[in-house]
């Protein structure tokens, strides 16, 4: 045999660079598996389980007419008896077995292949090399082979034509076999034959699909036709087998001449590198294939090497009916993508007699819905027309459609998206290689001010099927699928550099535009017409700029590619938020003009950084989640293209479809930006306090996801949860979906702050709280309005003082404020007085009753302030406390007849309804009048409502410095993550700096926090009381409802974590009994056939066997 | 059609970038293969990105050369526009008259028009397919199901309802948006040609003289590169001499 330890050294010295990356400790570097699916074009299901490098023995005998075939290898892969030989690596992942003689394909450098002159040309995109990617359903058999050597030698043996499976399990006469050589410590090899081991025996689960998948592919057809007259095997008669579908162009011919593409020579040369090197699912990659490839693929087998070289085979294998359940399960649905792409239909590559034919159309029509549906953040862009009536003409549907999601998801990532970032960026990156590879084209074009994109976008967008003649295109679309995007890069600047001299000479867009499209059109003439030698002139110019495209630009790889999309990202992205925000404010509708551009600029920033910020966090909880849940396997993010990468990107305005709509506890974390009493007085949110106020808020249960590590208000300050903002969260959502939209929000801010006039102010407050819009607050809705302006003016208010103040000015005047805190305590104490004074009661009948006991009640009230702040015990709190009233009926809850005016009841209709005792007698109300009167007649709420409550919200209008650099700049994305970054895990303080929140409890500011909060907290405390005492009687239903909700959320919470825990045990102990059962291979061929056969029965049923000999 | 007989005597030549914006399938494209080719196609193929095509307008003082930016309508292509409006001097925002969304993405062109392109470009509001709301006899060999009565006319309101008249857009609306806007304002027929010409005529007389440029690279005949350089001094010199404004070509 050969030299084995320097093969191995060989071997060392080649990979050794990559060790680095592909090492066992790289489970560290989450986009290891991405590179991985990546380059073998796997579904994303499939991740890196083992690797180890391997010599490739592909036995000349394996296949009964080898030897033509062989002819087209390189010599030098024949100087070993053996037939060819290919050093790389081998990987495992659950359901393939992937080979690749680029072992360095998840690494920078390129072309490390050791046996073959000819390395692919993917560079870590596609399936590069020399190699296979068998699905383990596919393999039929694998032995373990006497080696000289140390080394494990396994041959395996593939599963090949459907006839064969079906009526021998066990025979495997023709059935390809290849031998593969493990390097590797003995240790190396055996957990290698481990995982395989399991992954075959996982695999016997998919062999139906496998079956289904393959009977459409042309090749089984192809093969089956000469399989059946010739060889000897199959003896069982057998009707000549159904035609797969192949496409459009079997009923109304492919483009071009076939005569004039050697149609029949290429079938011939594929049925013959098929039968050798397997079809299908199990192909193998020599150097032939490659250029099969470059020299274009015959008609009928086109659809199902795209299918392959581009992994969407892989997709459909996964999920074969997924296609047809896609359109049943949304037949008769509407939906905007479907109307464009009725639009489109009639003119999607017209020029072809499929596309004006109802067949055609009608398989366009269902392929294009199908994906819509699938991906509905794409939906349907135009160009995905004509790409996808380029592929109906190749392959079926169903094809089709994988292949259209494997286009949209991995080779052309964000091209068809809603902002289109992916064809943007390719245009920067593209200008950007053009500008490299030939400067002085660029700087022509610089200076006549040509824009280069206009003419390559569609090139790119459409894959160059609607600026070529359609056989062309498919030319550069053979490549394209084996080998990646590169190849849209490498031929645009083969046209520009073989067009170079025209172009100079043009000095607008039109004779740019002209230029290029003469060349076009004359792709089949001769390069050299001229010429003497007639091989010289029988040179295309396609096949010029194909050899331009691949030679001379060689150097450009996906690498490339990465790099320079990862440089030009920010400057797209940007870009196109600063387009999506000016139009998206454009289209805000009447309302918004009430604000300034300003204003409206700063609302979309902070809307849209709030629900990015949101989606981001519960992003990285999830991932904690799925990390804890999954031990060790991690979820990659990083794409080798360069995109989509970097997690805290998704949800970029730029990327795509974003969220738009803001739930409640955005909302709160918007208001807490913008507005100081929003936000929380206790960031640090201490579980106890946090319980006392779910217990008892009126509307509860937004506390979710405490318990997380993280705090799920990010950096920025901890909002607060007053009812109030709930109640403005209602207002402002017209739409009545529980979450507003940016629309919402202005406006809301529209009413808010765009209107001047204090009584517009008043009535729009008294609406705020008039539930059933019948004109009227009553009692409980009056205590609450009182609630809410203590609230609101816990902090403190500027507008009595000036409608812009700024920290500053808050720091510098304790005093004064300290005297305005005061005064506006008692003016809501006096609020509540005179609310009730003049109150109406509620029914006539009822009149007389209740004025007496309202008058009492209020009398009650207003007298026993005093005593009851002492009855609380809580000297600290100065005021005359709005809540006192509340207390005297906390002292005689169980008396049902006195308690005539309990006016804080919190939950009003229930209660009252439950609880006699509550209040029967006298419901009273106020109207707008009246709540105008009483405003009006105080001058602190007077100047509330005049300026304050609006100037509580702050825009732009606020002279923050810290505004100023988030107003300046037009994305506020970027900023945002910038300011993350800075400060991470810093406090309300730092986070709170950019939307001027005043972080409670430090210094002065902090002690009038305490007065203030004091006398929330007696609010509280009261409130607390008459909840206990209405529980006690059993007839607070719902505030017990509340609780027990609550307890169980978080009941269940505690559950998924241990959930997750014993997941990953389960997992561990798993992996440990299969491990024993198995045993190492090493262990003998009994054991490991025992553990195999005994255990899953169905393997040697679906006619595997799993053989080791020693 | 517009530039015929244009060689008879050397006038000053200027070219002129517009740019077509709107909504999908509302016949950008069509439009400009009226004014271009004189042709019209009923399945085009949408464009991607943008298209370009040139055509000349003849006035009686001077060759407008229009270098026409065709772009795709589709609203996720929106973002790619401003790379075609830059340094446009005009621009046929076009909606269609049987779609009353296609005025309001028209309105929102408008609006961007007016605030990112070149102050002091020419915009022109344009209802297309007034061939389905006036049941044109001319039409009757079309394949639209909504022009089949004979009896509506074009300046009647859309409540005239489907089976006569698909219009859904009335001219006064359309008319008074553009007014209020200072547009330029037709109802076209890209399919019978109706005022096809007399938008690219109307906008090339609107032109302010100023902003005018002399002719650059006359369609595709790189090599007289020369001649056109001396022609553009020639030219300023007449411009600045001030040629009055013509009527249409």
């Amino acid at each position: 045999m050969f030299n084995l330890s320097n093969l191995v050294q060989k071997a060392q010295q080649f990979i050794d660079p990559t060790l680095s990356i592909t090492g066992p400790s790289s489970d560290r570097r989450p986009s290891k598996a991405t590179l991985f699916r990546h380059q073998f074009r796997l579904p994303e299901t499939q991740s890196p389980l083992q690797e180890i490098t391997a010599e490739l023995t592909l036995s000349p005998h394996h296949s009964t007419r080898g030897s033509s075939g062989e002819s087209t290898s390189h010599a030098q892969e024949r100087d070993r008896p053996q037939g060819n030989h290919y050093v790389g690596k081998l990987h495992l992942s659950e359901q393939y077995l992937c080979f690749s003689t680029q072992g360095s394909s998840f690494l920078n450098t390129a072309s490390l292949s050791a046996s073959s002159a000819f390395t692919g040309q993917t560079h870590g995109a596609g399936p590069a090399g020399n190699g296979f990617i068998l699905p383990l359903c596919a393999i039929r058999r694998v032995e373990r082979l006497h080696s000289q050597s140390y080394m494990f030698a396994l041959a395996i043996t593939t599963w090949n034509g459907v006839s064969d499976g079906k009526a021998k399990p066990g025979s495997a006469a023709s059935g390809q076999k290849l031998t593969i050589q493990l390097a590797g410590s003995r240790i190396q090899c055996e957990r290698f034959c481990d995982g395989l081991k399991r992954g075959l025996r996982e695999g016997v689960r998919e062999v139906e699909n496998l079956r289904a998948v393959v009977s459409e592919c042309y090749s089984e057809y192809l093969l089956s036709e000469d399989g059946d007259d010739k060889k000897s095997h199959g003896n069982e008669d057998r009707k000549p087998r159904e035609h797969p579908d192949t496409g459009l162009g079997m009923v109304f011919k492919y483009p071009g001449n076939a005569r004039k593409l050697r149609d029949a020579t290429k079938i011939r040369l594929w049925r013959e590198y098929l039968r050798e090197n397997g079809r299908s699912a199990t192909l193998i990659r020599q150097p032939t294939f490659h250029k099969l490839i470059r020299v274009g693929l015959p008609n009928r087998l086109r659809g199902e090497i795209w299918e392959l070289t581009s992994g969407s085979f892989f997709l459909r294998l996964q999920n074969p009916k997924l296609y047809i359940q896609t359109l049943t399960k949304f037949s008769g649905q509407e939906s905007l993508a479907i109307d464009e792409i009725e639009k489109d239909l009639n003119r999607s590559l017209p020029e072809y007699p499929g596309f004006q034919s109802e067949e055609g159309i009608g398989r366009l029509r269902r392929v294009l819905t199908a994906y819509s549906w699938t991906n509905e953040e794409v939906g349907y862009c135009q160009a995905m027309n004509i790409v996808v009536a380029a592929l109906l003409i190749y392959m079926s549907e169903s094809q089709a459609f994988f292949l259209l999601s494997i286009l949209c998801d991995r080779l052309l990532p964000g091209y068809y998206s809603q902002t289109m970032y992916g064809t943007l960026l390719d245009q920067r990156v593209f200008e950007s290689l053009v500008e490299k590879t030939m400067p002085i084209l660029w700087d022509h074009l610089a200076k006549n001010d040509v824009q280069l994109s206009v003419v390559s976008l569609p090139w790119f967008l459409s894959l160059y099927i609607n600026s070529m003649p359609l056989i062309f295109a498919f030319r550069v679309l053979d490549v394209f699928f084996l080998e990646g995007p590169k190849v849209l890069f490498q031929i645009g600047l083969a046209i520009l550099r073989i067009n170079g001299e025209e172009l100079l000479d043009a000095t607008d867009d039109g004779t740019f535009i002209s230029v290029l499209k003469s060349y076009f059109a004359r792709l089949d003439e001769s390069a050299h017409p001229r010429s003497e030698n007639p091989k010289l002139r029988a040179v295309t110019r396609f096949q010029e700029l194909m050899v331009v495209a691949f030679k001379e630009f060689a150097g450009i790889t996906q690498n490339t590619i990465s790099e320079q999309r990862s440089k030009h990202k920010g400057a797209v992205l940007e870009n196109i938020e600063s387009f999506a925000k000016r139009t998206s404010i454009r289209n805000l509708g009447p309302e918004s003009k009430r604000l300034s551009v300003i204003d409206l600029g700063f609302l979309y920033d902070r809307f849209y950084e709030v629900l990015y910020e949101r989606q981001q966090r519960d992003e990285i909880m999830q991932h904690e989640a799925e990390r804890k849940a999954k031990a060790g396997r991690m979820k990659a993010t990083e794409v080798v293209s360069g995109f989509s990468g970097n997690n805290p990107e998704v949800g970029r305005v730029a990327l795509g479809p974003s969220p738009t709509q803001m739930d409640y506890d955005g909302f709160r974390e918007f208001l807490a930006g913008i507005a100081k009493w929003a936000v929380t007085d206790s960031p640090s949110s201490p579980p106890e306090l946090n319980g006392d106020k779910q217990n008892h808020s009126y509307f509860g249960g937004s506390t979710r996801s405490r318990s997380t590590t993280i705090s799920p208000w990010g950096s920025g300050p901890e909002p607060a949860d007053h009812e109030f903002m709930k109640r403005l969260f209602r207002r402002w959502d017209t739409d009545m979906n529980n979450t507003l939209s940016l629309q919402n929000v202005v406006t809301g801010f529209a009413q808010v702050k765009g209107t001047k006039d204090i009584m517009s102010n008043i009535s729009y407050f008294f609406e705020l709280y008039d539930d059933d819009g019948d004109g009227r607050v009553d009692r409980d809705g009056i205590l609450r309005i009182s609630e809410a302006l203590l609230f609101l003016s816990r902090r403190g208010f500027e507008g009595n003082l000036s409608p812009s103040p700024s920290l500053h000015d808050l720091a510098t005047s304790p005093e004064r404020r300290e005297n305005r805190d005061e005064q506006f305590l008692s003016s809501i104490s006096a609020f509540i007085r005179r609310c009730f004074e003049y109150a109406d009661p509620d029914h006539a009948a009822n009149q007389v009753r209740q004025a007496a006991a309202d008058l009492a009640s209020f009398s009650i009230g207003s007298d026993n302030d005093s005593e009851d702040l002492v009855d609380l015990s809580d000297p600290a709190s100065p005021k005359p406390n709005p809540s006192s009233p509340r207390l005297l009926h906390t002292k005689i809850p169980l008396s049902p007849t006195p308690s005539t005016s309990n006016p804080l009841s919190p939950v009003k209709a229930k209660a009252t309804a439950a609880n006699l005792a509550l209040d029967p007698n006298n419901p009273l109300h106020i109207t707008l009048p009246t709540f105008r009167m009483v405003i009006l007649a105080d001058e602190v709420l007077e100047t509330f409502f005049e300026s304050g409550f609006s100037a509580s919200f702050r825009l732009l209008d606020a002279p923050q410095p810290s505004h100023a650099s988030s107003s300046s700049n037009l994305t506020t994305f970027s900023n945002a993550a910038a300011r993350n970054a800075l400060a991470p895990g810093a406090g309300a303080s730092v986070g709170g700096a950019g939307v001027g929140v005043v972080p409670p409890g430090k210094g002065l500011r902090g002690m009038l926090d305490n007065i203030v909060s004091d006398g929330m907290r007696v609010a509280a405390e009261v409130r607390r009381r008459m909840d206990e005492a209405q529980r006690e009687e059993g007839e607070g239903e719902g505030e017990k409802g509340h609780v027990e909700e609550e307890g169980e959320e978080e009941g269940r919470d505690g559950e998924l974590l241990e959930g997750a825990e014993t997941a990953d045990v389960v997992v561990g102990k798993g992996a440990g009994v299969v491990g024993d059962l198995l045993g190492p291979p090493g262990e003998g061929k009994k054991e490991g056939e025992e553990g195999v056969k005994g255990r899953q029965r169905s393997v040697s049923e679906a006619s595997k066997i799993l053989e080791f000999e020693r | 059609m517009a530039d015929s007989g244009a060689t008879s005597a050397p006038k000053p030549s200027s070219s002129v970038k517009l740019v077509l914006l709107g909504e999908a399938a509302v016949g950008k494209s069509s439009l400009v293969m009226r004014f271009v080719n004189n042709d019209f196609q009923e399945n085009k193929e949408p464009t991607i990105g943008a298209a370009f095509l040139t055509q000349k307008c003849n006035l009686p003082t001077r060759t407008i050369k229009f270098e026409i930016w065709d772009t795709a309508g589709q609203e996720r292509f929106a973002s790619l526009a401003p790379m075609y409006y830059r340094n446009a001097q005009a621009a046929l925002v076009v909606y269609d008259i049987t779609k009353a969304s296609s005025l309001q993405k028209a309105q929102h062109w408008v609006a961007e028009l007016q605030r990112q392109a070149s102050p002091g470009i020419v915009i022109a509001l344009v209802g297309n397919k007034f061939d389905l709301a006036s049941a044109n006899p001319a039409s009757d060999t079309s394949t639209g199901g909504d022009d089949a009565d004979a009896t509506a006319t074009a300046e009647e309101e859309e409540d005239v309802d489907g089976e006569s008249d698909a219009r859904k857009v009335p001219t006064k609306t359309a008319k008074a948006y553009a007014d209020e806007e200072a547009l330029l304002f037709f109802e076209t027929s890209a399919k019978t040609g109706l005022n096809v010409a007399e938008v690219f005529t109307a906008i090339a007389n609107a032109i302010p003289e100023t902003s005018l440029k002399g002719p650059r690279g006359v369609g595709g005949q790189t090599n007289l590169g020369r001649q056109e350089d001396s022609a553009r001094v020639n030219l300023t010199g007449a411009n600045v001499q001030g040629p009055k404004e013509g009527c249409a070509c």
